[in-house]
């Protein structure tokens, strides 16, 4: 059977694999009003169901857990979401003005840090680097509220398909075994078993990836946090957990996640800069840590990919899609891997694809016997 | 609330399972849960089921129709095996149908390919439906899993395959002899 790591696919499965991996980044970018709630129910999906196994674990039936779980779910973030609701209105005049500080003081620091360049090489002095860079970022930067505008627009936009996500993943919790059988039922005879495994294998990989997901997020936000906070960075659990969320993306996310802290730091210790320099050092330290031990242990090690292979598809899925291509290659070529594995193995088991012919001529024979 | 206290009815189908052998100590509320694992394939006379010395990933339980159990012969004259008796011993993988030899013909009820359950050996024998036949499959992870979340019900279905291994030990050791083994 295609254990990935046991079979040696050839150079045209593989082709094939990265092509239709490509194929489908680019058919998503243009659906990601229907693929982010899908990726999102996905994500909900593996979070809950160890809470639905527990509950099958103890007798109750599937139906039965899966709605229990979902109730218990919403109740908790309606409360959560009553509960901030004030606070988060309140405070929204506040945060405006902390993120208007929080940019000036960034940009305080690149300027710092540039003119501190420019005293060490003439070069750039004459270049008149800081300046130059000062300019721009006037230019290109209006106020806050500019820049909120469309955030706020984008989020109201998205918030119809975001409630998608829960309602599919109480779907997939309820009826998720139902679609193997459904698929199973479509498949010829002689590939029955092979294909079984096949879905066994899809629902395996998934799992694996999005479980060890959630359980990287939780290891970058507690070293993350960890660091912050022995640091004395204000708000280390939720600059944590932010950066840790954004590290989703894979690169982009965590240079957003690495600049979100570092402007933290520049701006509450604007007299010792040398803190924004320990924040980034800190951050360093946390995606070595990510990239060689974490990663390894949770998401790569799911997915069995060669970590050339793995880096290079994030290369290729950010050129082909964009943000979107970026977040979608691993999780989707990991399960076109093992489609394109497992048809690689039926087409080319010249005893099956005989069995099946063999079991048409007899299909063929009984539709024309009374003819 | 009445409902709750009536005796639970049971579905044609689910009453057709509960006649098949693996599953005759299965409650109805168990046999629906094991309903919802199983998968029902139709296969027509000739057709091949599974090959010698492919991998097993599932059990067949036979609904309807007859099923021909069939090895190559091998230089070991005189030696028998019983019915029913698919993957008792490691093979080659051999898949040429010209110089197979009947093991047994298997009728509704009965099932095969039980070893496939409980590790990953090979098929030991092929298996081709004799007549138009309706099969019913249980997938082994679909089993193990079943191990994990109702373990009461894997049980039941691991007892009456521990029984039709036993009875098939008991036919082989007497076929052969050795009585020894039946102490």
């Amino acid at each position: 059977m295609p254990g990935r790591g046991h079979h040696g696919s050839g150079p045209i499965v593989w082709a094939v694999i990265i092509a239709t991996t490509c194929l489908l980044l680019l058919v998503f970018q243009k659906l990601l009003w229907l693929v982010v709630p899908f990726l999102l129910a996905l994500i909900l999906y593996y979070f809950l169901y160890p809470a639905v196994r527990a509950l099958i674990y103890r007798g109750m039936s599937r139906h039965a857990a899966a709605s229990l779980v979902t109730l218990a779910f919403l109740a908790l973030l309606t409360v959560v979401g009553i509960a901030l609701t004030p606070r988060v209105a309140g405070q929204m005049e506040v945060w405006q003005d902390t993120v208007t500080r929080y940019l000036h003081g960034g940009l305080q620091l690149l300027d710092n840090s540039l003119r501190s360049l420019e005293a060490t090489w003439p070069t750039l002095a004459s270049a008149r680097l800081a300046d130059t860079v000062a300019t721009r970022l006037a230019q290109s930067a209006g106020s806050v509220a500019d820049h909120l505008e469309p955030i706020a627009i984008g989020v109201a936009a998205w918030t119809p398909s975001l409630l998608l996500a829960p309602f599919l993943a109480y779907f997939f919790l309820r009826d998720g075994h139902r679609f193997k059988r459904f698929l199973s039922a479509a498949v010829p005879n002689a590939f029955f078993e092979r294909t079984l495994f096949l879905l066994h294998e899809i629902d395996r990989t998934s799992r694996a990836y999005f479980q060890g997901l959630i359980t990287l997020t939780a290891l970058d936000t507690v070293t993350l946090a960890g660091g912050l906070w022995l640091l004395g960075i204000p708000g280390p659990l939720l600059l944590g957990l932010i950066c840790a969320v954004l590290a989703w993306v894979p690169y982009v996310g965590s240079i957003l996640g690495g600049l979100l802290v570092v402007l933290v730091a520049a701006t509450d210790f604007h007299d010792t800069p040398g803190m924004a320099y320990w924040a980034i050092a800190l951050f360093g330290v946390v995606r070595l840590l990510d990239d060689f031990v974490y990663m390894p242990l949770t998401v790569g090690k799911s997915l069995e990919l060669h970590p050339l292979v793995t880096v290079l598809m994030i290369f290729v899925g950010g050129a082909v899609a964009g943000v979107s291509g970026l977040m979608l290659v691993l999780p989707v070529l990991g399960v076109v891997m093992v489609i394109g594995e497992t048809i690689g193995v039926i087409v080319t088991d010249a005893r099956l694809m005989a069995r099946h012919r063999h079991a048409l001529a007899l299909r063929r024979k009984q539709a024309s016997s009374d003819l | 609330m009445v409902n709750f206290f009536r005796p639970r009815k049971t579905s044609p189908r689910l009453e057709r399972l509960h006649e098949l052998s693996l599953f005759v100590d299965l409650t109805p509320a168990e046999l629906q849960i094991v309903d919802g694992l199983l998968h029902e394939r139709d296969y027509l006379e000739g057709e091949v089921i599974f090959d010698e010395g492919e991998e097993g990933q599932a059990i067949y339980i036979i609904a309807a129709g007859e099923v021909l159990i069939s090895r190559q012969e091998r230089g070991d004259a005189g030696r028998t095996v019983q019915p029913g008796g698919t993957e008792h011993a490691a093979v080659q993988p051999r898949r040429r149908q010209g110089d197979s030899g009947r093991v047994a013909q298997l009728g509704a009820g009965t099932f095969f390919g039980e070893l496939a359950l409980l590790d990953n050996s090979p098929r030991s024998a092929q298996a081709r439906a004799a007549s138009p036949c309706k099969l019913i499959v249980l997938f082994r992870d679909d089993f193990v899993r079943l191990l994990d979340t109702h373990a009461r019900i894997a049980s039941k279905i691991s007892r009456q395959l521990a029984c039709h291994l036993g009875t098939r030990l008991r036919d082989m050791a007497l076929s052969v002899g050795a009585y020894h083994h039946l102490l």
